[in-house]
């Protein structure tokens, strides 16, 4: 809502409250200022000038060459204005200014002869529409004046943030009701009073529901002559940025801002039968062209005025081209209604058509109001457009409800509030905007609601009305008395965050990306329809395709990170993401969600790390396995204790999604549920990501290793007696894996073996080809002794030569 | 031959155990050099032994020269830890002269998200003041994203919100505020609530990303008024921002809650004199918030003339922007390591 504080003042004196004092109130009252603007600041430099003389452009037939008084000097302009004539005053623009419109004029040369500025029409200046020829100041102008001050626009537009509540502000009077209230000053209004006398109309009106439309209110002026607007109501348009068109349709345009009711003006003489009827279109009807020159298609649902024989008007919304008021019309039937607000906004949102009528009606507009708006609109239209009114009216007001009268608790505004509240200090601020209150009793009162606060149905409204006015920063800050409980822990989201921190801890850094991605990315990763991530949960309204499917899956947006990320010439990356993806289950149900957790690692090894200490290396596959190990170290699910729920899986072929290396791919597995994976992403997948180098991922379903028992923290006593350490070099075919070796050695169930671990696997030159070097630790202990080199030497001669006769492997060391 | 290199190796063992710290600057740095020069040296001693291979049988050569090497690696292996042990690598003395300009030794440490960082310190001040946090659905029913908090079909306010539908009646939640309804369905008072996620909205520009995250809350009781309510969020602004930050509540409207309000906190850029960020008003809106209406209780069958309470929600995006001056609110999603690794 704008409103330039000059018309303000037409209601309510603001005199002595600057605009930043008036900004602070309205916000404060819960009408939050969003702008207070300086209008027409473009304008500053321009001058009143008279023509004095002038004379035909001796090389142009259509220019003239002028002598053009602006105060003590005579400047010579060459000028293309068909209105041009000695005497007349406008305004000029000299070299240097700049018009609204971004032209700036400069001391030029037109066909040959200088000219020294520029006569402007409204148009350039941005004031209208005129462009027929330069705009002409009323006779008796000075001129080397200041053009802003002459004509008074030295302006301050208010922008005021409606909330949807306040319906009754979206009018100058509304607000200045607002600003009367808390200045404690009066509030004038040009008119406040309107009765329709009682006369035989020259027309009629009918309403089918007085649901849909429960009042309608129609005058008849004849008589009126259609032209421009004078200066005053023109100003008072442009200066909220409402376009001037002519004298009537800126009158009805003028009062909707002033009182908040919509007006429509219809040219009388093309109303068929002179008759109104307020009903559904027939089924013939559907096409109908709107005032802006669009044919609509209706619904049957919507309401339309009609005349005696078709639609006219989109009831509340938009008038029709059909009974448009144009230059040669002589007798306007003057419309002031009020239409229901659910039927109104579903009408708009079906033709995707808002107007400032629907806007109002949509949000309620004040039933009560509407012959005020009516009779202050047909003054102005006789006072203005030299209209005659016709006598009576038609008031049909069939949706009248009494006003209303609620009662409000002293008791219960205080305690809601946290603020001790009277009858008098209630009273007081209430009366202010204009309700009415009475005493009831002691702890309560009446009070009756005007009928411009339509959102003023309950007692909470009122205590909301108290509060706002007392001031919000009047109530006090306590804190609230609550009974002790202990607020239940999240388990899932505790892990989240625990798994948030280890990743960090190595280097990982998280990322967010987007629920919406597009289903191309499924493609890239070359999944067949039939996979369960390609049943997606789609959007109907997206705002693009990228943003059109729930995700199912985190590694695509990874991807696309890690992507961007090269292309900024990052060469390390380590990235996850914990968050949601989705899968549809029926029509109109919802999705499942499902919290997994994703990370990429690509380039570099040791990121930013000091390069003095770590040699720049890529990351392989034994990183992103680390990073897994690691995780689930640290939520106890592996590698801790004696026992894990979780173990690593080569998979099957068949079982390994159609982006990994099948030679690099492993699976999580919690019994035979697989839980996650870790694997290399093929290349030909990263090449349509945009990714030329090698790519690691990990994936989990978060949910399920939520679910998963966690290891438990059990203490095992320290052992009393050392440890003898034993290392283990085998040669063994390449293709052994170094874990069976291990594996083997800890199944061999001999109690004196503690642990077995991998501490080198080599291949080169000097083995013979197609075998490789992994060389074991083995650590031996006994609970009971000090092992001798004798006992360990005949565990461990045992343990080679079973590994020796298991993977045809011969001993390199003695 | 394997003779005298077992035996070598036991006296390079011997000798290197000898060499111990302590005594003149350089001294354990030249005995160590002597060492390397004495066994490894192109002519040292295990180069005097390896030169008679020559002399030993064909057949038994393999074998003697896997030892040697065995016994080569070992003791290099020996002088390496003792070395590591008394001196150090590269540059870095154990003892004496250490170039303490070198970086120190350790891996990148990677971050959270600021957006997380945001949220964990936001639910975190609500829950040391008793709040529980719980979540719900990103994709939510048009019941409980609107009709239950009071927002029925053709409200204009739900012109407040810009909704991605994915059915008639299935949405992509516009707000964290669904979460009261479930829960006030599923629990009795007294309740203290916080509920962050990601929320969504079809709006992209500037200052708009379609998915941002909030944190909703709310506090349910017999005689809860709006007072405890700014003293709460009074609380929260502060621990979060600063403890002589200036507040304050003004009237706004939200369907769910009546009273409504929303918290302006002095701008942080420039104070609350006035700039760019403030639009010149010296304030920054940073909550929204209200007495919880006596609509939403009732639909969700609790008495409005027994229990009271206050609802607030927050958008975890701008109190980033505002903390962090980050200025574009896509960068949060572009996951640019050059932007995550400033949090």
């Amino acid at each position: 809502m704008k409103f330039t504080i000059d018309w303000l003042n037409e209601y309510v004196d603001t005199d002595g409250i600057s605009s930043a004092e008036l900004a602070e109130h309205l916000t404060m009252l819960g009408l939050e200022v969003d702008a207070v603007t300086e209008l027409f600041q473009e304008l500053e430099p321009l001058k009143t000038a008279q023509v004095l003389s002038v004379d035909r452009h001796p090389d142009a037939d259509n220019l003239s060459l002028c002598q053009v008084a602006v105060g003590p000097e005579t400047l010579q302009i060459v000028c293309g204005a068909p209105n041009v004539r000695p005497g007349l005053v406008t305004a000029i623009a000299l070299p240097g200014t700049t018009l609204p419109g971004g032209i700036k004029i400069k001391k030029s040369k037109v066909r040959g002869i200088e000219s020294f500025g520029m006569l402007c029409s409204e148009r350039e200046l941005g004031l209208g529409t005129g462009h027929s020829g330069i705009m002409e100041l009323p006779e008796g102008t000075l001129h080397g004046q200041s053009f802003m001050q002459t004509l008074g626009l030295n302006e301050t537009m208010v922008e005021v943030d409606l909330t949807p509540n306040r319906p009754d502000c979206a009018s100058v009077i509304g607000i200045a009701r607002e600003v009367a209230g808390v200045l404690r000053r009066p509030l004038t209004l040009p008119v406040d009073k309107a009765e329709i006398e009682f006369a035989r109309t020259p027309f009629s009106v009918d309403i089918e529901s007085s649901e849909l439309c429960p009042r309608y209110g129609a005058r008849l002026i004849t008589g009126v002559t259609i032209a421009p607007s004078p200066w005053w109501l023109r100003k008072r348009l442009l200066s909220i940025g409402l376009r001037p068109i002519n004298n009537v349709v800126d009158i009805t345009n003028l009062v909707m801002m002033e009182y908040g009711q919509p007006l429509h003006a219809f040219d009388f003489e093309k109303l068929a039968d002179r008759k109104i009827v307020v009903r559904h279109p027939h089924m013939d009807e559907l096409d109908f062209t709107t005032l802006d020159g669009t044919i609509r298609r209706l619904d049957p649902e919507m309401l339309m005025i009609c005349d005696g024989v078709q639609p006219v008007a989109v009831a509340g919304i938009m008038g029709g081209m059909n009974s448009e008021v144009g230059d040669s019309t002589t007798a306007i039937l003057l419309e002031s209604a009020c239409f229901n607000p659910v039927s109104i906004r579903k009408t708009a949102r079906k033709l995707k058509l808002s107007s400032e009528a629907s806007y109002r009606f949509e949000r309620g507009v004040d039933p009560g109001g509407c012959l005020l708006a009516m009779e202050r609109a047909v003054r102005l239209l006789c006072e203005v457009a030299g209209g005659v009114p016709g006598p009576g009216g038609v008031d049909k007001y069939g949706g009248q409800r009494p006003l209303k009268t609620l009662v409000l608790r002293i008791s219960r505004t205080s305690e809601l509030l946290g603020i001790a509240l009277n009858y008098e200090k209630i009273a007081d601020v209430l009366l202010s905007i204009g309700f009415r209150c009475k005493e009831k009793d002691a702890d309560t009162l009446w009070v009756g609601v005007p009928s411009f606060r339509v959102d003023i149905e309950r007692e909470v409204d009122l205590v909301e009305e108290v509060a706002r006015l007392v001031g919000y920063s009047a109530i006090p800050t306590t804190l609230p008395t609550v009974h002790l409980s202990y607020p239940e822990q999240d388990e899932s989201r505790m892990i989240r965050t625990k798994i948030g921190d280890l990743l960090t801890g190595i280097g990982y850094f998280e990322a967010i990306n987007y629920s919406f991605t597009t289903e191309k990315h499924l493609q890239w990763l070359g999944l067949p329809e039939s996979d369960p991530r390609c049943r997606l949960v789609r959007l109907l309204n997206p705002l693009s395709d990228e943003q059109s499917v729930m995700r199912s899956m985190l590694l695509p947006g990874l991807l696309e990170n890690v992507q961007r990320n090269v292309n900024f010439q990052k060469n390390a990356i380590k990235l996850f993401e914990i968050g949601k993806v989705f899968t549809p289950k029926g029509e109109n149900e919802q999705p499942m969600e499902k919290n997994r957790l994703a990370g990429v690692l690509s380039g570099n090894r040791f990121g930013n790390a000091s390069t003095f200490h770590f040699k720049q290396k890529d990351v392989d596959f034994l990183d992103a396995k680390g990073a897994v190990e690691y995780i689930l170290q640290g939520i106890r699910l592996w590698g801790v204790g004696e026992t894990s729920p979780l173990s690593f899986y080569q998979p099957e072929q068949s079982c390994i999604d159609p982006y990994c290396d099948a030679l690099q791919s492993l699976a999580i597995h919690a019994g035979d549920q697989e839980v996650g994976c870790v694997a290399r992403i093929l290349p030909e997948v990263l090449r349509k990501f945009g990714i030329k180098q090698d790519v690691f991922f990990f994936d989990f379903d978060l949910d399920a290793l939520c679910k998963l028992k966690r290891v438990a923290k059990i203490f095992n006593q320290l052992p009393i007696f050392p440890a003898v350490g034993r290392d283990i070099a085998m040669l063994v075919p390449e293709n052994v894996e170094a874990g069976a070796l291990v594996e083997a050695v800890l199944a061999a169930n001999e109690p004196l073996i503690e642990q077995c671990e991998v501490f080198d696997v080599y291949q080169g030159d000097t083995l013979q080809s197609g075998m490789k070097s992994v060389a074991l630790s083995v650590i031996y202990r006994s609970s009971q002794k000090t092992l001798t080199e004798k006992n360990v030497e005949k565990v461990h001669m045992k343990i080679v030569n079973m590994l020796s006769s298991k993977f045809e492997g011969t001993l390199r060391e003695g | 031959m394997e003779q005298k290199l077992n035996s070598l190796l036991d006296q390079a063992r011997g000798q290197l155990d000898r060499i111990t710290k302590g005594g003149a600057p350089g001294e354990v740095q030249k005995q160590l050099e002597d060492f390397r020069i004495r066994y490894l040296g192109r002519k040292g001693e295990f180069s005097t032994i390896m030169q008679q291979l020559g002399t030993i049988p064909v057949e038994e050569r393999p074998r003697v020269g896997q030892l040697a090497n065995t016994v080569k690696a070992e003791i290099e292996k020996c002088f390496e830890d003792q070395k590591k042990a008394l001196v150090g690598t590269a540059g870095v003395n154990g003892a004496g002269f250490v170039d303490l300009s070198l970086p120190g030794r350790v891996q990148e440490c990677g971050r959270l998200h600021p957006v997380t960082q945001i949220m964990t310190e936001v639910c975190g001040i609500f829950e040391a003041l008793g709040f529980s946090v719980a979540e719900g659905p990103d994709v939510e029913h048009d019941y409980y994203n609107f009709e239950a908090l009071n927002i029925p079909a053709h409200h204009p306010a739900r012109d407040m919100h810009d909704t991605f539908y994915v059915s008639e009646s299935i949405l992509l939640r516009t707000h964290t505020s669904p979460m009261q309804a479930r829960i006030m369905e599923d629990q009795q008072p007294p309740l203290r609530v916080i509920a962050p996620g990601k929320v969504y909205r079809c709006d992209s520009d500037i200052t708009h990303t379609p998915m941002f995250h909030q944190v909703e809350g709310f506090l349910v009781d017999t005689k809860v008024s709006f007072a405890d309510l700014k003293g709460i969020l009074t609380v929260f602004t502060q621990k979060m921002f600063d403890t002589n930050l200036a507040l304050r509540f003004r009237p706004s409207f939200f369907p769910f809650t009546e009273p409504s309000a929303e918290v302006d906190i002095a701008c942080v850029i420039c104070g609350g004199s006035g700039c760019r960020v403030c639009k010149q008003t010296g304030w920054l809106e940073i909550l929204g918030a209200g007495m919880i209406d006596p609509e939403v209780f009732k639909m969700v069958g609790y008495d409005p003339e027994r229990y009271s309470g206050f609802a607030f929600g927050l958008g975890i995006e701008r109190i980033a922007m505002l903390k962090y001056g980050i200025n574009d609110i896509r960068l949060y999603y572009e996951n640019d390591l050059r932007f995550l690794s400033q949090f």
